[in-house]
């Protein structure tokens, strides 16, 4: 190996210091400009992961740096020509390695004048490793900015934490949908509509879950109650009212009367104990046949159901008649409308769980979009945080059902009381809708009506617009009644249309501020 | 193992250069720019114009030259009716055993060193007959070429002042000087050395310390110094700067009028290896194509008239040049 390339060789190892000094100085320029662009950015645009967006320049700042410093390796001639300048051989060296193979009358004179040179010289020096004052200065200055941009306020927080809120609030929605599945589920009340009211609120729980804002997860919550309130039956009030009827007259009987409580427990156990009685028709006495037969006839009587009533009618004629057999089968087909009692009084028990949990949902995303809209996007958040759990003042959406049952009232949901996180006290329980019963007004408890749209009142008929007469009294309705009504009818026209969540709670809340005086009576 | 023996001995181009300056320096004072200059117009074989005012010692240093070197000297006194056969001699009728027939009168110009003395004094005619003499370096009379003896050097001087009756040399005549040396006017001290030199009872007698042979010698050794292909670059680059179409500089195109010719940098790449083994190396540096870069191009520069009257220099222009043309390193 010749003395001029053990030259190149000692300025090349020289130059790959330098270089590299120099690139990691470039790297590191780049890394804190990075940073600081990214502190700019946050400030613009509101970005979660800001921290890990920063940290993520150094290493690609330092990547790129190595990758260059690994691609760049200067020719053999430029380091020649640079230590040529730099240790002032006035051209020595460049030209003894451009000649090296040259043999003009000097060259060998002039080969053997550049080693000789270079070997007084500290061939290292020509590539000194060493910081550029500059790129310190501006990597000090970047630095200064970075911190104080990172340390001052920055105004984006306040978008980022109602994003945060926004996302909690929706889960939160998303997580009272699940549950009102689940409790549908497990309710051990089967429906035949069981898989459609799953199929809505897994919908409804997606789209709460993808929508990009608690407003925009409100619109879908509107549609799916509508759904929903399609596969309760209306028929259910008629029925449940005439199977009520048929309690009382058979709970008047010796006959009958183990029936009639039956049929108040539930329509399944009384379509059961309605077939034993069918079963022991022609062992009953003729007196207990005749009771039976006026009990029958009164309950036929006032039935709203048409099938119910005729069927009724058919049993009570059939027994005075004498003819136990047809009495037996009329008897029968109300045991099989008890059972269809049933069956239809799950499905609505599944709607209204449903609703509720849906209710619920509009509850939270509502109040989150209320906050979104007046700027506070960030307090449910706070309120929700582990440290506000834990002072015991968190704002927990807790959801829940309260089921009133009353004599011939049917069931209703409503005013529940609920537990919410951990830490939290106990939010608000869902509020019942779609609640619905009607009663005669002999029920020893509960015998609150509620407005069912579509319904009668009970004691009332709907077709019993009678002309008031000179001197007569204008007929009063219930305060709740007519409050209720009202109040449904007001939802019910929001949810024709797309009015925001927000919206539609200042109805509701109007309407339970009407309701509050009632309640304090 | 590198170290070799050159074949070409450099090593005595730097001595007989050192040598020389050395004896010309016991009767010239100071002026050590003008007398490396001298020299190195010399070893490359090459003209100087030398421009002085009257009394600084210009017809001295080359009289004082043809002293040190044991070559063939001769003085022509430029004046306005000096005609070419003044110079380059002429056929004239002499007596040869009884015959009377024409032979060739060698003129002046026939000398090893020639000195031109006030060379912007002749005519355009006059001035003309130095062209192929300088260039050629043969002389032709009549029908016949002759040629110049070898080595051929001619120093020419001119007066800047008093130009009045006086001839500017054509820019192809400029051309042909190597060297425009600018002698400056002596400092303080020098002033009082020339002073107890030259008024004493005796004047410093010099020895000669070379002759023809050892400067063609160092005129071929002179060549034979390689130049770096960066460094090559870096000369041309100079040369293309003095063009105003070329250039970047605002100056150059304002004031210059036509830049240096190829002859340019010849001289310009020719005079820094001179240089280069006047300085003890064996190859040019950037220093040395910047050292002579002023002499080498100011005569080849030629300024508008606009340069004239904003008092801008052909050597005011070569720094610029120098000043921002890049010395870019070898790229392979």
């Amino acid at each position: 190996m010749s003395s001029l390339e053990a030259i190149v060789r000692e300025l090349r190892k020289a130059a790959r210091r330098a270089l590299g000094a120099r690139y990691a100085a470039h790297a590191l320029v780049g890394a804190v400009a990075w940073v600081a662009a990214v502190m700019i950015l946050v400030r613009l645009v509101p970005f979660e992961r800001r921290a890990e967006l920063a940290v993520l320049g150094i290493p690609v700042a330092l990547a790129i740096a190595a990758a260059a410093w690994l691609i760049r390796r200067p020719s053999a001639a430029l380091l020649m020509a640079m230590a040529d300048i730099r240790l002032g051989l006035k051209e020595r060296l460049s030209t003894a390695w451009e000649r090296r193979a040259e043999s003009g009358p000097l060259d060998d004179a002039q080969r053997h004048d550049a080693v000789q040179h270079a070997a007084r010289a500290s061939l290292p020096a020509a590539f000194p490793v060493r910081v550029n004052r500059g790129e310190a200065t501006l990597v000090a200055i970047l630095a200064i900015f970075a911190l104080a941009l990172a340390l001052l306020p920055n105004p984006m927080d306040q978008v980022l934490a109602q994003r945060q809120a926004d996302r909690v609030s929706q889960a939160r929605a998303a997580k009272a949908v699940a549950d009102a599945k689940k409790k549908i589920a497990d309710s051990g009340k089967p429906s035949p509509k069981d898989a459609q009211i799953q199929k809505i609120l897994q919908d409804a729980q997606a789209k709460i879950h993808e929508a990009d804002s608690p407003r925009k997860a409100l619109e879908s919550i509107t549609p799916a109650e509508q759904q929903l309130q399609k596969l309760a039956d209306p028929g259910t009030p008629a029925l449940q009212s005439s199977a009520q009827n048929l309690a009382n007259a058979l709970s008047g009987t010796a006959a009958g009367r183990s029936a009639a409580q039956a049929i108040s427990t539930n329509p399944a156990k009384g379509a059961q104990s309605v077939r034993d009685l069918a079963s022991q028709l022609h062992s009953l006495s003729p007196k207990d046949r005749e009771e039976l037969a006026k009990a029958l006839a009164k309950a036929s009587q006032q039935a709203q159901n048409s099938q119910m009533r005729d069927s009724l009618s058919k049993a009570s004629s059939s027994l005075q008649s004498g003819d136990a057999a047809s009495a037996a089968q009329a008897l029968n087909d109300v045991a099989s409308q008890l059972d269809s009692l049933q069956e239809q009084e799950n499905t609505d028990q599944a709607v209204a769980a449903a609703i509720n949990g849906l209710e619920a949902a509009r509850q939270g995303l509502a109040a989150q979009a209320d906050r979104d809209a007046n700027g506070q996007g960030g307090q449910a958040n706070a309120g929700a945080s582990p440290s506000a759990g834990a002072s015991g003042n968190g704002n927990g959406n807790g959801t829940g059902t309260g089921t009133g049952t009353g004599n011939g009232n049917g069931s209703g949901t409503g005013n529940g009381t609920g537990t919410g996180g951990t830490g939290g006290t106990g939010g608000t329980g869902g509020t019942g809708s779609n609640g619905s019963g009607t009663g005669s007004g002999s029920g020893a408890a509960s015998t609150e009506r509620i407005y069912v749209p579509g319904q009668p009142v009970p004691g009332q008929s709907e077709n019993d617009p009678t002309p008031l007469g000179p001197g007569q009294d204008v007929p009063l309705s219930p305060y709740t009644q007519v409050i209720e009504a009202y109040q449904q009818a007001a939802l019910d026209a929001t949810d024709q249309s797309l009015i925001p969540g927000s919206e539609r709670d200042l109805v509701r809340e109007y309407f339970s501020q009407l309701g509050e005086p009632r309640a304090a009576k | 193992m590198i170290a070799e023996e050159p074949r070409v001995d450099a090593t005595r181009v730097t001595e007989l250069a050192q040598s020389l300056e050395t004896e010309l320096a016991r009767l010239i004072v100071g002026q050590k720019a003008l007398l490396r200059d001298t020299v190195i117009a010399l070893t490359a074989g090459g003209h100087v114009l030398l421009e002085g005012v009257p009394g600084l010692g210009k017809t001295v240093l080359v009289r004082s030259l043809g002293q040190t070197l044991s070559m063939s000297f001769s003085r022509i006194q430029f004046t306005p009716d000096l005609m070419p056969a003044d110079i380059v001699g002429t056929n004239i009728i002499g007596d040869t055993d009884g015959r009377r027939e024409f032979h060739y009168q060698a003129g002046p110009i026939f000398a090893n060193l020639v000195l031109a003395d006030e060379i912007n004094r002749a005519t355009p005619k006059t001035q003309s007959a130095l062209l192929e003499a300088m260039q050629e370096r043969t002389v032709t009379v009549g029908t016949q070429t002759r040629p110049l003896p070898s080595p051929f050097f001619v120093l020419a001087t001119q007066n800047p002042i008093e130009l009045e009756g006086t001839y500017p040399l054509p820019e192809a005549q400029l051309d042909r000087f190597f060297f425009k040396i600018l002698v400056p006017f002596p400092s303080e001290g020098d002033l009082l050395e020339i002073a107890r030199r030259t008024t004493g009872d005796s004047t410093p007698q010099l020895k000669s310390v070379a002759d023809a042979g050892a400067i063609l010698t160092a005129q071929r050794t002179a060549r034979e110094v390689p130049i770096a292909e960066h460094v090559l670059r870096y000369a041309a680059r100079l040369v293309s700067a003095t063009h105003p179409d070329r250039s970047e500089l605002d100056s150059v195109r304002r004031y210059v009028r036509w830049g240096a010719s190829p002859r340019g940098l010849q001289t310009l790449v020719l005079a820094g290896k001179v240089r280069a083994l006047l300085e003890g190396r064996y190859n040019v540096a950037f220093e040395d194509l910047n050292s002579v870069a002023q002499p080498a191009l100011r005569h080849r520069i030629f300024l508008q008239f606009e340069a004239e009257a904003d008092g801008i220099t052909a050597d005011r222009i070569i720094s610029e040049i120098l000043e921002h043309t890049a010395k870019e390193p070898a790229s392979k």
